[in-house]
Order: structure tokens, then sequence, then C-alpha cells
């Protein structure tokens, strides 16, 4: 049996979307932390003439990177709208996908759109008055990084769906990496009260301690949606396991 | 095919929202011409205290309705269910782009009525204001772009003998996406072509999605009759 | 058969298990184990740059109340494993009643960390007074959290031995994993938080 070919593979807008998702995260990583190197953020206790020199040492990088996301950001729908079916397809209620759904929807909001908004404002008159450049810093980095409660009530619905899941589509150990997601959520809380220290939105806890479990989580989930759709079968009962590859399947095709 | 009551009235609301929209774009000052980036803080001052009566009404009219193109998008969801699809992938995918476009154009519509709301502070803040707003109401273009990428991705797999949509709609909104992308850089230039008030991130991009929203409203009524036809006919 | 002579079977019939409980939960708990170590590794850094400011704020600590916490974990561990191996004996209702007493000695335990909270700061050492209490909170509360988590544990515990039908020697073991890594964690915060000087 040839497999079907990229035009009638019934998971081609499966792969679409997935495919889309590591486009979406490469251009975020790119842009986030080497075009406009805003990742890792810039220091809470710079004063404005500080930040001023933040802003001037970014000019170019600003304006481009966040252009790019301004032009391609809508992409980061394609990641939800993957976990979505992937909760649809549990033996759960609707509801946990739709809650999902939304809630992811609208994380795109503090998730790229104010930041972008404000460090371009911010760029595009270098001439502001340093307290001005100091307040568009602040909400910048703070609507990015401590915006939490989408994250931390959409991974728990994630983790409840998989936990209760009688359908296998996650293991369960990645139900608790939810868990351990959303108390990144949790710990960042702090950046709002400290300028500096390991709390601050920068700091070795609320920053760089979470960017990696966030990182692993991420690089995680988009495995395992990988792993869904090779094993999706379309159906409601329990998820089927990977089809054979290599000689096992090469034996399988000879039997048939 | 899906339950259709109800569908035909948020459908013939759409020209009434439609009414609103147009007039609220021509009442803004700010769009007529639209404003230059390269005003002074005096200049943005004196433009917010001369017409601060227009702006707010204006404005409110924007802010009251600006949401509500999300169910003619979700008339479209619904005509996607009869596409010749696997999955609902892309049904989710337009969801997800739908709930973020409008917050974008409320966001903006925010930061103009601020800008508005104290005609007497400090000119500079007048104009970060109004900063805020043009750059969120103009690069806030990603939603759309996705948008209509993820449509016309839905129309071209939509395979079948009696497609929901034409092919052309599919080319329609490639157009479309590739007219909203310069806008995304408006950022870059305080003059030009690029600027939030040049020929390529306000004109094209506003006419752009115009154009959409007229064209679309088409083509889904079209589909509708298909799809009431059908529901009456299995009555 | 009555419900007190069914012992559980183990797992399905004829396989050895590794660990007990889900392995994803040993998954789990290595994981948080492993951030709680990196916190309390930054604190630890943090406390050889500020030796003395860090001493002199940590002997404002009441170190009999992070005693009696301790004393009051360590009990429940017992009490749970207790209630593992009477689940696994079949004795459900003695089980169900140490789950119980495990959740009643968590109680406690919030009440103590509680009262403790409030009176440090009615002594005036909030979360910004300086770096070590901004330590303090911050790893008291997160583990005061995850006690909160401990609590569902307990709960999808309980649910399972009330009913003959849900009964999974597997989710007992796994909810108990939870809670000994619980007892552990604050174990490792009261030596480096209140002891060690």
């Amino acid at each position: 049996m040839k497999r079907p070919s990229v035009l009638e593979d019934p998971k081609r807008e499966l792969w679409l979307a997935w495919y889309a998702t590591i486009v979406f995260y490469n251009i975020y990583t790119i842009v986030f932390f080497i075009l406009t190197r805003t990742q890792p953020p810039g220091k809470p206790w710079y004063g404005p003439e500080a930040v001023v020199g933040w802003f001037d040492g970014r000019h170019d990088g600003l304006l481009i990177g966040f252009a790019l996301i301004f032009a391609l950001g809508g992409l980061s729908a394609t990641s939800i709208a993957l976990i979505t079916y992937s909760i649809r397809r549990m033996s759960v209620s609707r509801a946990f996908a739709y809650s999902y759904l939304i809630l992811y929807a609208v994380s795109a909001v503090p998730g790229f759109l104010f930041i972008c908004v404000v460090m371009t404002v911010g760029a595009m008159r270098p001439d502001r008055s340093p307290a001005t450049q100091q307040w568009l810093y602040d909400l910048g980095f703070l609507s990015f990084s401590g915006t939490m409660g989408v994250f931390l009530v959409g991974s728990l619905i994630w983790m409840l769906a998989i936990l209760l899941d009688k359908n296998g589509v996650f293991p369960k150990w990645f139900g608790y990496l939810n868990l351990c997601n959303a108390l990144t959520e949790v710990v960042v809380a702090p950046s709002w009260i400290f300028h500096r220290g390991a709390f601050a939105w920068n700091g070795v806890i609320a920053w760089w301690i979470d960017v990696v479990v966030f990182g692993a989580y991420t690089g995680v989930f988009i495995y395992l949606l990988r792993s869904l759709i090779l094993r999706e079968d379309f159906g409601t009962g329990p998820l089927p396991d990977r089809p054979p590859s290599g000689p096992a399947r090469v034996a399988e095709v000879a039997a048939s | 095919m899906g339950r259709v009551d109800g569908e035909r009235i948020i459908y013939w609301a759409l020209p009434a929202v439609a009414v609103v929209w147009l007039a609220a774009f021509f009442l803004f000052p700010g769009f007529t011409p639209p404003m230059s980036p390269r005003s002074s803080p005096a200049q943005v001052a004196a433009f917010y205290r001369d017409h601060t009566a227009q702006v707010r009404y204006s404005m409110i009219l924007f802010n009251w309705f600006c949401v509500a193109l999300i169910p003619l998008l979700m008339l479209i969801v619904e005509r996607m269910r009869d596409m010749a699809h696997r999955t609902p992938i892309l049904r989710y995918c337009v969801i997800g782009v739908s709930g973020a476009a409008p917050i974008a154009f409320l966001t903006a519509t925010i930061f103009w009525m601020c800008a508005a709301f104290r005609p007497d502070r400090a000119p500079e803040l007048t104009q970060l204001y109004n900063d805020l707003a043009w750059i969120t109401f103009t690069c806030g273009v990603p939603f759309l772009v996705a948008l209509c990428l993820f449509l016309a991705v839905a129309i071209g797999l939509d395979q079948q003998d009696r497609p929901v949509f034409a092919r052309w709609v599919a080319t329609f909104n490639v157009v479309i996406a590739v007219a909203l992308i310069p806008a995304a850089f408006a950022g870059l230039a305080l003059s030009g072509p690029f600027a939030w008030n040049g020929f390529l991130s306000f004109w094209v991009k506003n006419v752009a999605i115009a154009s959409w929203i007229v064209v679309m409203a088409v083509v889904v009524g079209r589909a509708m009759d298909r799809d009431h036809a059908g529901a009456e006919a299995a009555l | 058969m009555t419900i007190s002579e069914t012992a559980l079977p183990a797992t399905g019939a004829g396989s050895t298990r590794r660990v007990p409980g889900q392995p994803d939960m040993w998954f789990f708990v290595l994981f948080e184990t492993l951030l709680f170590t990196a916190y309390l590794g930054v604190y630890l850094f943090n406390r050889t740059q500020h030796p003395v400011l860090f001493l002199h704020a940590q002997a404002q600590l009441h170190l009999w109340i992070g005693a009696v916490n301790t004393i009051i974990l360590l009990t429940s561990s017992w009490v749970i494993a207790r209630c593992v191996e009477e689940a696994r004996a079949g004795r459900f209702r003695s089980a169900l009643v140490k789950a119980y007493l495990t959740a009643a000695c968590g109680v406690a335990f919030m009440g103590f960390k509680v009262s403790e909270w409030v009176v440090e700061i009615h002594a005036g050492n909030t979360f910004t007074s300086n770096d070590f209490f901004s330590y303090y909170y911050f790893l008291t509360a997160i583990h005061f959290i995850h006690l909160l988590i401990g609590f569902v544990f307990l709960g999808v515990l309980v649910y399972q031995l009330r009913s003959p039908q849900r009964r999974s020697q597997i989710m007992v073991e796994t909810c108990a994993t939870y809670w000994h890594t619980l007892d552990y964690l604050w174990i490792l915060i009261f030596a480096l938080l209140y002891v060690v000087r």
C-alpha cells in the first residue's frame, strides 16, 4: 500500500498546521531573542536615562523585528488549533477544548501584541522624554512577562483533560508537565513587585528558570503533537499506537 | 449541515453595522485625511483640542461595534463545516484569530479616547496616546493576515463537486493578506507610503479590509442561501 | 467475599513494576524536586553574597514553628505510608481513615504556616522587607501551593478508596508518592531556611 501523496493525505491539514507551528515558534524565537533582543528582558532597575540608551541600542532591531511579528504573528493560532483538536480527541467533554481555544486565542494580546505595539511606539520616537520611554519600557515588559492568567488557567485545563482522558491521547506525565508550566505562571508573579533580584522580571527565578521550563514544555508538546498526528485514526475511541516504521513497516507491507 | 435558525438575522444586521462603521470612520477627523506621524506634540494636542467631540463620539461608536465583525466570522466558520475537510482544525484556526483581531481594534479605540479625554494635558502625553492608538490600529494586522491565509487554505483543501466557496475566493483572500502586510511595517517610517498615514499602511490596508468584508459577506450570503434551502428541503 | 478480605491486585496479571504508583508521577516529582533544588541553589548563592544580612534576618524566624511543621509532615508521611499498606492488604476502611488523618495533618501544617506568616508580618518582616524574607516567603508559599495540590491528590485517593469499583492500588501509591515528595521538599526548606546558619 503506497503512502498517499501529500495532496490526498487525509492528515494534510494537520501537517500543515504542525509545520506552521514550527515556523511560528522559530520566527518568534529569532525575533525576540536575536532581532529585537527583548529576551532576555531589559533590566527593571534601569533609570530613565538607561532606558533611553536601551531603546537607542535596539532601534532598528525593535522596529524590524516586531514588524515581522505584526505580519506573521497570527500563525500562533495553528498550535492552539492543534491542541484544541487534541483535546477534542480525548474522552472528556468538549468544554475543555473550547475553553482552551478561547483562552489561548485571547493570549495573543498579552502574548505579543502589547509588547510589539509598546516597543514600536517607544523606538519610533527616540526624542520622547526619558520618563515616557521608561513608562513604555515598563508596560512592554510587565505586560509580556507578567500576564499570567490565560496561560495558568489554560495549562490547567489541558492538564485536567489529559489526566482524565481515557483515550490515551497524551501520556500522563505530560499532563503533569502542564502543571509545572502552570506553576511557572505563579512563580513569575513577584515580577510585578521587585525591581531587582531573583524575582524581578529578568531574575534568575522569575525569568531564567521559568523560561527553561517553558522552553522544555513547548518542545515537548510540539513533539507530542507530531506523535498524535502520526497515530491519528479520526475515530473517537482510544488512540492507536504509532504505526511501525523502518524494517517493521517493510515486513508489514511484505506480509499484506 | 448544522442548525441555521437565526443566521439570517445576524447576516442582515451586517449592513447596519457597516453603516455605523462608515459613519464613525468619516466622523473621526483623524482618518480624513489621516493624521501625520510627523506632527509635533503641540500639533497633536491642538488636534485633540479642536476636535474633541468628534473624536470621542466616533470612537465610542467604534468601541461599541468594532467586535461586530465576529458574528460574520462565525457565519463563515459554520459554512466551513460543509467543506471536505477531515478535521475541524482550520475552523479552530479561524476561531482562534477571530478572538484576537477585534481586540486590536478595540485597544486602538481606547487609546484614541484617552487621548481626547484631557485635551489640556501635557502635549507629549497626548502624542503618546495618539502614537499608541495609531500603531495598534495600523500594525494590528497579524490576525487578519492569518485569517485570510487560513481561509485560502481551507478553500483550497475543499475538494468536492460543489465546494462551499468558489476557488477565486481563495485567491482573493491571498491578495488581501498580501495587501495587509505592508501595514505591519508602519512603525519604521514617519512619512512615505509605509507610514501610518501613507498609501500602503492606511489606504491599501483599509480598502483591503473593507473589500474583504463586502466580498465575504456576499459570498457567505450565497453559501447561506444554499444551506438554508437544504435545511428547509430536509424538513 | 467481604470487602475487607479482598486485597487489590497490584497491576495486570504477571507484570512487575519498577516503581510504586504511576511512573508518570515519578517524572513529575523528580521534575519538581529539580526545580526546588534550583530555587534553593539560587537562595544559597544569594546567601553567600550577603551572609550578615541573611544571618540577621534568619534569627527573626521562629525555629520552633518550623520544627513543629516538620514533625507534622513527617507524621503525615508515616500515616499515608500505613494507608498504602492497608489498601494493599484490602483493609479499605482503615486505609480511608488514614487518608483522612493525613489530610488533617496537612490542615494542621497549613494552620501553623499561616500563623507563622501572620506573626512575621506583624513583626514587620514582609515579602519586600529584605532579600532573605523574599526568599522565605517565596519558598514557603510555593511549597504551600504544592501542599494545596497535595490535597487534590488526597481527594483523588479518597475518591478511589470509597468505591469498590474504583479502587486502584496504583492510584493510591501515586498519590502517596506525591505526598512523600511534599514532605521531602519541606525538609529541604526547613533545613536551609531555618536551621543552617
